[in-house]
């Protein structure tokens, strides 16, 4: 379980986060909609400690992300996925996805390629193994950064824009793949403006609007008329990416 | 007339100086490249004293000819009680003098890593050794592998100035070789052919090093 | 005076001579290298002749061999083959001088490519002369990109003219090893020497990014 409780964070003078409240629960898929500098992005780079948080508490499996020893456990139970891909452009596909099996966690190199093969084949990489990133398309880069995260057996996947910088045709695949790691039960909290993409996949939908929560909703209720659609906010920002029905 | 034939006969007096100057360049591009490292590190590092003295460090060694460096480390060692030959003397000074320009070439190399990659690493929990050691030194080594090689090409020209201490390199050699057969137009035009022709051979080396190093980057 | 201990107030004369040396060597082969190096460069940028590739040849040794050789070959070698007598002040002006220019005919050629083709040929459109090409659109756009590349070597060849020394010039270097060697003081001598050139480098890097500021003044984005 995710617990987020009152977090705030700055970025000098400028408040991102006024004070947000969330609770993730196991199996849960969550969707964290919001403009551009809603601090939606913020949030789930708090979570991993990639942004120090400025008060408040954030608190993975009773493990404190702001206590350093504790952090480092948070990282090894979520794993991140990220707009960019931002596959080890020096490493093969197979070793961006073995290096922190092998580093941080330890495990033996036969075992982590094995498993590594194998997660590239469920994705439909066999193939591409032993290339480098650079020959890979933004789909294929995309499905290795998801085989690279899923790679560390973790509790939680944390999705930042995963199909942002692709083609719809390329978010398909990706999109697909993620469903299926739904319906196997992971947990997931992805970050989006892509309100598509976000019904497809979630069962919750969180809405921030300038780094507050303006509703957190079962994703049926958030698209209904009388729920998420009542609120003229999120009505204005649904038909702004021409997805309101 | 000139006349380069005559300068068969003195190969073998050539080839021991040349001997003595790829010595002395083979352990000052190591002794400078740790020296480099090192600093580099520090340039980067989050403690201000760290890059503070990483800062200096290479603004002295870049700002200050070498013949003075070479001077002051040769008659300035053994006031302080260090007494080693002018060809550790030599190494000693080529390691911290190149290793400015190494630091400032690895920096680049560092600070031009994507940031998101160094953030995908720290967000699978690597620590800093790890992160380090398998990410940002790979990557920013290999991509200055090209600039490095002229730092160190720069480096073997440079040993030419130990002559100054009497050390035995290829261009004493050549001047001992200018005094003895009276045609030192000869001996040192075929020494700046030679190191010429040196110079591109490891140039063409490097980059096809450089190239096949950085194959990951082909589309 | 010969095996005195401690300095004297003509160690400091002794000082000033040999920075006024230094910075003569360095001013006169730099302006002369600077109009060596363009003319080279533009005698192979407009593929005058076969002269223009030969030039580049030459400079390619220049630039790839240590300037000491240069020294040498210059100082000892030519006189010997052409009798005739080089004091040691017109030899590390000639070998200076040359070896600025190969740097600097290499820095001409790179700005010159460095500007967009389109602009030379709506030039020719507009039927402007070669010489107002020249003169009017790759002149100023050239000089703007190579500013930072001559004060670099500015820096360089600073350091470079030290080397002279070697060849029995009193320049500043010289001067520190005559003091040295008659007063046996390394760890005063050599910093203040060294400090000398480093202060002399700074100096040279300030005006260098006036000039630079200067000369990019075109590149600044304005709002409208």
């Amino acid at each position: 379980m995710i617990e987020i409780k009152d977090l705030h964070k700055n970025f000098d003078d400028l408040e991102v986060l006024k004070g947000v409240d969330l609770t993730i629960r196991p199996a849960e898929v969550i969707s964290i909609l919001g403009g551009s500098g809603s601090g939606k992005s913020t949030m789930l780079r708090c979570i991993n400690g990639l942004e120090e948080i400025s008060s408040g508490s954030v608190v993975v499996d009773g493990l404190d992300v702001t206590k350093k020893d504790e952090l480092k456990a948070v990282r090894k139970k979520c794993a991140t996925v990220f707009q960019q891909f931002d596959l080890y452009p020096h490493l093969k596909v197979i070793e961006n996805i073995t290096l922190a099996p092998v580093q941080v966690l330890g495990v033996s190199k036969t075992d982590a390629t094995n498993k590594a093969r194998a997660l590239l084949e469920s994705v439909g990489l066999g193939d591409k193994a032993d290339v480098y990133p650079a020959q890979l398309s933004g789909g294929q880069k995309q499905r290795v950064g998801i085989c690279r995260a899923l790679a560390v057996g973790p509790d939680y996947i944390l999705l930042d824009e995963v199909t942002s910088s692709l083609d719809p045709e390329m978010t398909a695949e990706v999109l697909e793949i993620l469903k299926n790691l739904a319906n196997d039960g992971m947990t997931m909290i992805s970050v989006t403006h892509e309100i598509e993409f976000a019904r497809e996949i979630s069962n919750r939908i969180v809405f921030l609007d300038q780094g507050k929560i303006l509703c957190d909703l079962p994703t049926a209720d958030f698209f209904s008329a009388d729920g998420g659609m009542a609120d003229p906010r999120i009505a204005k920002f649904l038909s702004k990416m021409g997805t309101g029905s | 007339m000139p006349d380069l034939s005559a300068m068969l006969e003195h190969l073998p007096a050539f080839w021991g100086g040349f001997l003595v100057t790829a010595e002395i360049s083979v352990l000052s591009i190591i002794g400078s490249f740790i020296v480099g490292l090192i600093v580099a590190l520090m340039r980067v590092s989050e403690a201000k004293a760290a890059r503070l003295f990483a800062l200096c460090y290479v603004d002295v060694f870049r700002n200050i000819p070498f013949l003075v460096l070479i001077f002051f480390a040769y008659y300035g060692l053994p006031e302080v009680g260090v007494y080693i030959d002018a060809f550790w003397t030599g190494c000693l000074a080529l390691s911290i003098a190149v290793g400015a320009y190494v630091t400032e070439t690895l920096r680049a190399g560092i600070v031009n890593i994507d940031k998101g990659i160094i953030e995908v690493a720290k967000s699978f929990g690597f620590g800093r050794i790890k992160l380090y050691t398998k990410i940002i030194l790979p990557i920013a080594i290999t991509s200055s592998i090209r600039p490095l090689g002229s730092v160190f090409i720069n480096l073997i020209l440079t040993t030419s100035i130990l002559s100054a201490i009497t050390l035995g390199e290829l261009t004493s050699a050549s001047k001992i070789i200018a005094s003895t057969t009276f045609r030192p137009f000869e001996v040192y035009v075929f020494l700046v052919i030679f190191y010429g022709a040196l110079t591109f051979a490891l140039s063409a080396l490097i980059a096809t090093w450089h190239k096949h190093l950085n194959r990951y980057n082909e589309v | 005076m010969y095996g005195d201990d401690g300095f004297t107030i003509f160690d400091l004369q002794l000082w000033a001579e040999g920075l006024g040396i230094s910075a003569w060597v360095f001013i006169t082969s730099s302006i002369l290298g600077l109009l060596f190096g363009v003319l080279i460069g533009l005698i192979r940028y407009y593929r005058i002749s076969v002269l223009g590739k030969i030039l580049m040849l030459i400079s390619e040794f220049l630039k790839n061999s240590p300037v000491l050789v240069q020294l040498f070959l210059v100082y000892f070698g030519i006189p010997a083959l052409l009798m005739i007598d080089l004091s040691p002040v017109e030899a590390a002006i000639i070998t200076l001088s040359g070896n600025t220019a190969a740097f600097i005919a290499v820095i001409v050629i790179s700005s010159i490519d460095a500007i967009d083709k389109k602009q030379l040929e709506a030039a020719r459109s507009f039927a402007m002369s070669e010489w107002q090409i020249l003169k009017l659109i790759i002149y100023p756009q050239s000089l703007a990109f190579a500013m930072p590349m001559l004060v670099g070597l500015a820096i360089n060849q600073l350091q470079v003219t030290s080397l002279v020394s070697v060849i029995g010039v009193v320049d500043l270097t010289r001067v520190g090893d005559i003091v040295n060697l008659r007063t046996f003081e390394p760890f005063i001598v050599w910093p203040v020497i060294g400090a000398t050139y480093f202060v002399l480098a700074k100096m040279i890097g300030i005006a260098g990014s006036k000039l630079e500021n200067r000369f990019n003044r075109y590149k600044r984005v304005t709002n409208i």
